[in-house]
């Protein structure tokens, strides 16, 4: 329980980001706009097939191309770094291919010039020749395990939560969490009725607008690496285990993020930018193009197969799900999707008898690793979708059918944890309210159809982690706060620093927060998974309640009377008799965690629950099955809203990003190749996108062990919103669509399905 | 990106003189845009571009004849023609057109000649144009010739025209009483090359329609004047039966091929669709300036 | 081969200026690597996205598109030019005081457009600013905000006051 505190005004402020003037003008600093005297520019010179055995690779004519300064394969990084491998669950990744490759795209070769043109045009003169392999695509597939990707996995052990992980072999099941409540099969026999649907999400990825960039400047000392980074610390260690060096050598360094959404987490280009600094002796840069982000890290599809038995009353009495994740060629942090989200798999509702079977399977294509909801948008997709069709069948109200099996506060979630301060139901009736669901809905007659929908869901935030914050008064009063999260357009730095005021009692705007840098910012476990303002948080919090206290300590030791209005640079004088010192406050905060045991259970799962959902009205044309959205509304339970204005436009966001994924966002993929590599071809939302009428509402709760009583909040509006449309799409015209995206052809393809005129397929 | 030479001639002979017709590695630029995407994506490496972007204001020009046809320089940036009273007057679904044609920027520096000798199925001019009755002056080095929009485009990025030719003017004839539209059909996202374009111009006598172009674009390698579709659709109007004879002419005549935007079956059911609506909202159009 | 650089002349955010660039350099390039301006940034690389915005002879134009030999003799203007010692344009402030960004990347594109937009419509409405700004891309999806800003930015700067 959070004490109360004097407020200081802060929280609960809209204050507008903090970095508002660099932004407007041009000045802030992006890694990819980053320029070091005498760095050499880096290209990638990628495979082609998606998996084979490496027979050759001719670097000659590249290395002959004038102003070519050298050409690396993994033969050369192999002497600088003996075992080249990384991943945060898995050491699988190499940091240039090393006798196989396993995907399009992988990076075989890298070139070296000061012109990047030069680079560039010689990374086009190598060559490389394959034996190429079998390869394997789909996920559900790659689980029968008769083409293998890898010949052997190899568990990384870094994280808490994946020490788990085995080394294996013969097998493409990276991780297989299994979740057992109660006794399903039992409870199936008894139902009265048994649903059982299939649901499948497609590949889409992150495409933030600075793509994936890092500079590398070793010395025989030390390293310093700048890059687009939403983890510095685990770059850090990750980097000094890599170079067998202690931690405090390694300076990692972290600007402004041009987006991020989870896909410059973890190592991206770090460890290669690396590599390359130490062959050449040179500060080395690499950036990606657009293109590259294709070859580089994705969302995983998935695929969904959900039970569901029903007694006579309707109650939901068992749920079984089955997931399989495409986690792509390399791990990445796929394994903790498959366990953290896959918990979570069977939905907001109160079943006594789950099974859960989550698998992360490797395949020849793009790795998979965090998007912004980490899989949760993909298993909503699914049980959101299985749910209505199933109140739809019943001749149910789709809302009242949740009523009657939603979870509430204090009853167990699927893992055996008791949901507190978890606000499913308020969420659910607010989004109805706006729906206007009771009233009576005018789906209209002609060729134009109208239909709503809705979805609400739940996310758990990742436990156990760490964090560390610092706050240092300077002599004259001012403040400085040091701490790792990564500010990439969420608001933490100005939500942070709202925090120091708020303790401190001045306002947001004077606090201070320095750009991450490992040599001063502190130790913290990510910038991901909606974990920052909860646990981050925590930390800034202490940490500037530790200051206060020694303030107060300073005061009593000047003898200064109670209510006395010295300044605290008035204190600072009278101590060391001039402008001098500092009060520095630690926070450390890492909530309490139980891991779950062989079934998957723990009455400790999370320290918080994240819910929101989504409401959509829509309007189908019949004659081409295009879609349009004229009514968005997303509620969230973000308990207490530090900044008002930031929280909305994070709902905002979120909501706009995930209806790019569920109308047109997807890369197609041809024999392992991408064919729409570039913004061209794979759409993002633009402004003709979106809804005419938006609502985000955050509801007025209260998360009792958060900081002021807030949770986070940046993925919460990407849950509920695919199967609202598809819910929506249901409601206007009767067909039911299983899979992403809702595109019109789709649409248009069920339309004739069910008029018994189907389209002929391609 | 490759390094290239740049010459700039100061007139229309000597551009046309620096195009060596079967050195493949050698091109004329004029806004750039589109050469710029092919030559980033590796498709077109140039040893030389010659810019078309010093050969004088003539070449800019856009004028109305007292009879109304339009004469529009063909390097005059697409801007020019969104913005132009002129051709808001002569052709004002070109204008209509402009507003979701690519974006700002590129509308900013593309021009007309180098759109259409770029010859992408996908752009949203050529329909139009073709629907309008729109000619363009060619010159090369055995002189001038005019041709149809119409005869220009044969496939994907490929005219009928010479390498070393070069179009000089694009020609919109007075419209008349002719009222034209052009329908976008995206799949993706809002903003998008279209899956499907149809353009229709006709002239109408109350109910009854004395004339008529239809044109396909976008789910063909290149914009096509659906001629059956026309025939079906003369003489009679906006009934049923004509509107379902002028689908069922136009599906069977477009050669509809299948991309990432849609299958070859969709896209010809959008036509089938997309023809009934374009010709319904021509026939509501008021013809004449505005 | 290597061509040799081309000199040009041109403005560049009030001032002339000189440079040498080589034929294959694109604005965005010359602007970063000869006047370290980084506010226009290349992120597509094909024109879509917008965060090359610079404005050459009052126009916006793709500046990842352009070769940097076409600016000989124009007039550019790039986002840096705008704030004036202590003060913010119209546009920036409004684009602050609505919250119209969120991580940045794509800011200074939408301010020069927003620019562009107001010099040439003073008053526009919601359809003329999404039509204009359609191909200007935000992956944060802070285009509501963007709306609210461009409309606060008009009054502002029709008013002569910087908010």
């Amino acid at each position: 329980m959070v004490a109360a505190t004097v407020s200081g005004g802060e929280i609960g402020r809209s204050l507008p980001r903090l970095e508002g003037r660099d932004k407007v003008t041009g000045r802030a600093e992006y890694t990819h706009l980053m320029q070091l005297s005498g760095m050499l520019h880096a290209k990638i010179f990628r495979s082609t097939v998606a998996h084979g055995r490496i027979k050759s690779i001719d670097t000659s004519a590249a290395r002959n191309v004038p102003g070519v300064y050298a050409v690396y394969t993994s033969d050369d990084v192999r002497k600088v770094i003996a075992e080249p491998y990384y991943g945060p669950a898995f050491h699988d990744q190499p940091i240039l291919a090393i006798g196989k490759v396993h995907f399009v795209g992988e990076p075989v070769a890298v070139v070296l010039a000061s012109d990047p043109h030069v680079a560039d045009q010689a990374a086009q003169q190598i060559t490389a020749d394959y034996d190429e392999l079998p390869a394997v695509f789909d996920e559900v597939e790659a689980a029968e395990n008769k083409t293998l990707v890898h010949d052997e996995l190899k568990p990384a052990g870094t994280f808490a939560d994946l020490k788990h992980l085995k080394g294996r072999k013969g097998t493409n099941i990276a991780l297989d969490f299994r979740l057992r409540r109660g006794d399903v099969d039992k409870a199936f026999a008894t139902a009265a009725n048994v649903f059982e649907h299939t649901f499948r999400t497609q590949k889409v990825l992150h495409l933030p607008l600075e793509p994936h960039a890092s500079i590398a400047d070793y010395r025989d000392d030390g390293i310093t690496i700048y890059s687009s980074a939403q983890g510095p610390s685990f770059v850090r260690t990750e980097i000094a285990r890599l170079l067998g060096w202690p931690e405090n050598r390694v300076r990692i360094k972290v600007p402004y993020l041009g987006g991020g959404y989870g896909g410059k987490l973890y190592i991206k280009l770090e460890a290669l930018a690396t590599a390359m600094s130490m062959l050449a002796r040179r500060p080395v840069k690499i950036a990606h193009t657009m293109e590259e982000h294709f070859y580089t890290i994705t969302k995983h599809p998935s695929t969904f197969r959900i039970k569901s038995g029903l007694d006579k009353d309707g109650r939901i009495i068992a749920r079984k799900c089955e997931v399989w994740w495409n986690g792509g060629a390399y791990a990445d942090i796929g394994p903790r999707v498959t366990q953290k989200s896959g918990f979570t798999a069977s939905g907001p509702y109160d079943i006594d008898n789950v099974s859960i079977d989550s698998y992360a399977l490797y395949t020849n294509l793009t790795p998979a690793g965090a998007l912004r909801g980490f899989g949760v948008p993909q298993l909503v997709w699914a049980y959101e979708s299985h749910t209505d069709m199933i109140a739809r069948a019943l001749k149910r109200d789709p809302l009242e059918f949740r009523k009657q099996n939603l979870l509430r506060d204090g009853r167990p979630q699927a893992t055996g944890t008791i949901l507190k301060d978890t606000a499913i139901e308020k969420v659910l009736d607010r989004i109805a309210e706006r729906l206007n669901w009771k009233q009576p809905f005018d789906r209209g007659k002609g060729v134009i159809r109208r239909g709503r929908g809705f979805a609400v869901a739940l996310k758990a935030v990742i436990s156990p982690t760490t964090s560390v914050a610092i706050v240092n008064v300077s002599a004259d009063g001012s403040t400085t706060l040091y701490c790792g999260t990564v500010d990439m357009g969420q608001g933490s730095d100005t939500a942070m620093a709202q925090m120091v005021g708020e303790v401190l009692n001045m306002p947001a705007e004077s606090v201070r927060v320095v750009p991450r840098d490992t040599d001063v910012t502190p130790y913290d476990m990510g910038t991901l998974g909606s974990r920052s303002l909860f646990h981050m948080g925590h930390a800034v919090r202490l940490a500037a309640e530790e200051a206060r206290t020694k303030i107060g300590d300073l005061r009593r030791e000047l003898a200064e009377p109670e209510g006395s209005n010295a300044s605290l640079a008035d204190l600072f004088r009278k101590k060391y008799g001039m402008q001098a010192g500092n009060i520095v406050g630690t926070g450390i905060y890492k909530p309490d965690y139980i891991p779950p045991d062989a079934n998957g259970l723990t009455t400790n799962a999370t320290p918080f629950w994240m819910v929101a959902g989504s409401g959509v009205e829509i309007e189908v044309d019949t004659e081409t099955g295009h879609v349009c959205i004229t009514r968005l509304i997303n509620v969230a339970d973000v308990g207490k809203t530090i900044n008002p204005k930031i929280v909305e436009t994070q709902l905002s966001g979120a909501s706009l990003m995930q209806l790019g994924f569920s109308m047109f966002e997807k890369m197609h993929i041809d024999g392992g190749q991408v064919t729409n590599a570039s913004l061209a071809d794979y759409k993002i939302p633009g402004f003709h996108d979106v809804p005419p009428v938006m609502e985000n509402e955050a509801i007025d709760t209260y998360q009792s062990n958060g900081p002021y009583g807030a949770k986070g909040v940046g993925e919460l509006a990407t849950f509920g919103l695919s199967p609202a449309i598809a819910n929506a799409i249901d409601d206007a015209v009767g067909v039911r669509l299983t899979e992403l995206p809702l595109t019109a052809e789709a649409v248009f393809r069920a339309l004739r399905a069910k008029a018994n005129k189907p389209l002929e397929d391609e | 990106m490759m390094a290239f030479e740049l010459l700039e001639p100061g007139s229309l002979k000597e551009a046309i003189a620096l195009i060596d017709p079967d050195d493949p590695e050698v091109r004329p630029i004029a806004g750039g845009t589109a050469l710029m995407l092919m030559m980033k994506a590796g498709v077109f490496r140039p040893r030389r571009l010659v810019s078309l972007r010093k050969l004088g204001d003539a070449f800019s020009r856009i004028a109305a004849s007292p009879a109304g046809d339009l004469t529009i320089g063909a390097m005059a940036p697409l801007s020019a023609l969104e913005n132009s009273p002129t051709v808001a007057r002569g052709a004002p679904v070109i204008v209509r057109t402009m507003r979701r044609l690519s974006n700002v920027r590129v509308r900013n520096v593309a021009t007309v000649g180098g759109a259409l000798a770029h010859a992408d199925p996908h752009m949203d001019l050529p329909p139009v144009l073709i629907a309008l009755g729109a000619t363009i002056a060619v010159s090369g080095p055995a002189g001038e010739r005019t041709m149809a929009i119409e005869d220009l485009f044969t496939s994907y990025y490929e005219t009928s025209l010479a390498k070393n030719e070069l179009i000089t003017q694009l020609r919109v004839p007075a419209q008349g009483e002719t009222r034209a539209v052009y329908f976008k059909v995206t799949s993706g996202s809002a903003d998008d090359w279209p899956s499907l374009g149809v353009a229709v111009a006709l002239r109408a006598e109350g109910k009854t329609v004395k004339s008529a172009r239809i044109v396909v674009s976008a789910a063909t390698t290149k914009a096509t004047r659906l001629k059956a579709a026309e025939a079906a659709l003369l003489g009679g109007g906006a009934d049923d039966k004509t509107l379902k004879n002028v689908a069922d002419a136009a599906v069977d005549e477009a050669d509809i091929i299948a991309d990432l935007r849609g299958s070859a079956s969709y896209k010809r059911e959008l036509l089938r669709v997309y023809a009934v609506r374009a010709v319904l909202a021509a026939m509501q159009t008021s013809g004449g300036p505005h | 081969m290597s061509p040799a650089a081309k000199p040009i002349n041109f403005t560049l955010n009030g001032r002339r200026v000189a440079a040498d660039v080589k034929p294959h350099h694109n604005v965005v390039e010359m602007l970063q690597t000869q006047f370290a301006l980084f506010g226009a940034r290349e992120s597509c690389g094909q024109g879509l996205c917008g965060c090359c915005t610079v404005l050459v002879d009052g126009r916006p134009v793709s500046g990842c598109l352009h070769l940097a030999v076409f600016l000989d003799g124009a007039e550019v203007i790039t986002v840096e030019h705008l704030a004036s010692p202590g003060k913010l344009d119209p546009v920036q402030q409004a684009f602050i005081d609505c919250g119209a960004f969120q991580c940045g990347y794509c800011t200074p594109g939408f301010v020069m457009m927003t620019k562009a937009l107001i010099g040439q419509h003073p008053d526009p409405n919601d359809e003329q600013i999404r039509d204009y700004l359609s191909g200007n891309l935000c992956r944060c999806a802070a285009y509501p905000e963007i709306l609210n800003a461009v409309k606060m930015a008009a009054r502002n700067s029709k008013a002569g006051s910087t908010g």
